[in-house]
């Protein structure tokens, strides 16, 4: 328990993992369950970023004074995470437009439905 | 000769600036021209690179010139050569292939769309294969999975559609697994090279056992969903079936295939076998799962009435061996491994696009429709025969040494008894396989009323299925060269 409070960064990221994962597998609404892919996806972003912070320091923007390395944050996970951030876009984006498809084709955005249009 | 050291980062270049030059030309003619010559030049390149990496070894390549851990890294060493060869040249006949037969399946508007979309998807897989960074090789996935999804899509009816939408979600859960993967290592190395992370571990795994199992096991996970492990298969069927039918031979036999490749590097590059050794349960587990997959893929496969969703339930059987082979834990398990990867992505292709054709020809995708087949296009169901014999495992081809190699490491790693498995599989193998043979061919009342070679293609448009044939039975009769190619490879690897 006290390891869960002290890495709570850790431990929130994957309360919404499984928030997300949940939501993504259980729900057939199609809009839910991007928006689940969404939710796991910015978890993941959280639990990288926070590997790369550290108490105290500031985000690596040198502003007149060089502090020397010991000042600053690590700036790697965050760099990747802004490609990260680029990417799960790219694919809601994708998965969105291929929602308004599939809607316009059989009229329901609800996977149910759409699966017993198919079966008749 | 050390300009062969560029080509790689050459490759990749030319196949993803060509994607982006291609819908500017608006001529369908100068497309195709345009994609065949940048697949084709890159099989070339490819080819050369072979060479160079069998004469002077493993070679890494800085991309940008920046040094090892803080710049992207090439690594070529002879499997990945291999592997980008069979990519490039099985990717170059698809293409070959579309060329002729490509209008006729999806609307002419989306022609240039396609040609695009099947450059940045090889370019990407290439990416998977030759990348030493983890992150660089997270973003080829994400790249390779909106490609592919894409060369799905583009046919534009309703099942294609809830496929893709299917393969996309699974997919981004995968990768999003590996991404969750890639931060437990980089939070205990502070690396995301490979070979750094494998010197770091080395050191220091004792400490972060549990951190390690985690990451290995979502590396298992996220990678088993893209690559149709056995029980995380469910997008295939539906997205392999559905796809055009040159989209379904580039998806079965390249792409399942290059995330398999990663899988390998990151268990025995960026792991290292003492770190593997530790945890016995994981390659058990994907042994397991392997051999499910081999006897559940085939067991779908024969409840199938349609004749692409039994081939996509054959590929699922299929990528069971060669998770089989990976959970052998030995060497000749990872040798016969990397010649199924090679056999199965050429005999894959020719049963896709030989069943592709006699779809297009006759109208027809249920399995009793297409008897008597024989009769009409008696040379496509001759090569179909002849890959199916390949699946099933009969002696000359390549399907039976890859199953031999198989036995011959399950009984060296001391696990005789899955040798039965292998039996088992190849055996409902056949059970699917030579019906659709049989009643191609043979049957007073499947013959009635059809006219030989009424539907033929001509054999200009078949110059491609032949071109796999031959190049699966150049396979099967080099294999022993080849096998001790792969296993040079394997030791450096």
């Amino acid at each position: 328990m006290e390891k869960l409070l002290t890495n709570y960064y850790e431990t929130a990221s994957i309360i919404l993992f499984g928030v997300g994962f949940v939501t993504l597998l259980l729900h057939s609404n199609l809009i839910k369950k991007i928006i689940g892919m969404n939710i796991m996806d910015t978890a993941i972003f959280l639990f990288f970023i926070s590997k790369g912070y550290i108490y105290g320091k500031e985000a690596p923007i040198i502003r007149g004074v060089h502090k020397g390395i010991q000042g600053y944050i690590n700036p790697v996970p965050t760099a990747l995470m802004l490609t990260g951030i680029v990417v799960a876009v790219s694919i809601t984006a994708f998965a969105l437009a291929l929602t308004i498809k599939l809607y316009e084709k059989y009229g329901t955005v609800e996977l149910d439905e759409i699966m017993r249009i198919r079966g008749e | 000769m050390d300009v062969a050291k560029n080509f790689p980062l050459v490759i990749i270049l030319i196949l993803f600036i060509g994607a982006f030059i291609m819908p500017l030309l608006k001529n369908k003619i100068y497309n195709k021209a345009f994609s065949l010559m940048t697949i084709g030049i890159s099989s070339v390149l490819s080819l050369i690179t072979l060479v160079y990496v069998n004469r002077y070894g493993t070679f890494l390549y800085r991309v940008g010139h920046w040094d090892s851990p803080w710049g992207i890294e090439l690594s070529i060493g002879i499997l990945e050569a291999i592997m980008s060869l069979l990519l490039t040249s099985v990717a170059f006949v698809i293409s070959w292939y579309s060329v002729y037969t490509i209008e006729k399946e999806i609307k002419d508007n989306k022609v240039c769309f396609y040609y695009t979309l099947i450059n940045i998807l090889v370019g990407a897989l290439l990416g998977i294969v030759y990348t030493n960074d983890l992150f660089n090789a997270f973003v080829f996935i994400e790249v390779s999975a909106i490609a592919a999804c894409g060369i799905i899509v583009v046919k534009d009816k309703k099942e294609n559609i809830k496929a893709t939408l299917k393969y996309l979600i699974l997919s981004s859960v995968g990768s999003g697994l590996v991404l969750m993967g890639i931060a437990f290592i980089y939070s205990i190395t502070g690396n995301l090279n490979m070979t750094f992370i494998n010197k770091e571990l080395s050191q220091t795994f004792m400490a972060y056992e549990n951190s390690i199992l985690i990451s290995l096991g979502l590396f298992t996970i996220g990678l088993g969903i893209k690559s149709a492990m056995y029980p995380l298969h469910v997008w295939l069927p539906d997205a392999h079936s559905n796809a055009p039918s040159t989209s379904s031979a580039m998806l079965s036999a390249l792409v399942l295939k290059a995330y398999v490749i990663f899988y390998i590097k990151i268990l025995y590059r960026m792991f290292g076998e003492e770190i593997i050794s530790q945890f016995p349960i994981l390659l058990f587990m994907v042994l397991i799962l392997g051999s499910l997959g081999m006897i559940m893929g085939s067991i779908l496969a024969i409840l199938q009435k349609d004749i692409k969703r039994v081939i996509a339930y054959s590929s699922v059987a299929q990528m069971g061996y060669i998770f089989f082979g990976i959970g052998l834990g030995n060497t000749i398990g990872l040798v016969s491994t990397f010649f199924h990867i090679l056999n199965h992505a050429i005999i894959k292709s020719a049963l896709f696009l030989t069943v592709g054709s006699m779809i297009e020809k006759t109208g027809q995708k249920k399995l009793f429709a297409l008897k008597g087949i024989g009769k009409e296009m008696p040379i496509t169901l001759g090569l179909f025969t002849v890959s199916a014999l390949s699946m099933v495992g009969i002696p000359i081809l390549p399907g039976f040494i890859s199953k031999f190699n198989f036995a011959i490491g399950s009984i060296k790693g001391g696990k005789s008894i899955f040798v039965v498995v292998i039996l088992i599989s190849s055996l409902l193998n056949a059970l699917y396989y030579f019906p659709i043979v049989i009643n191609g061919y043979f049957g007073e009342e499947n013959l009635e009323g059809k006219v030989f070679k009424s539907k033929e293609k001509t054999i200009k448009e078949l110059m491609p299925i032949l071109v796999l044939i031959i190049a699966a039975l150049i396979l099967g009769a080099s294999s022993n060269k080849i096998i001790e190619m792969i296993s040079n490879g394997v030791e450096v690897f």
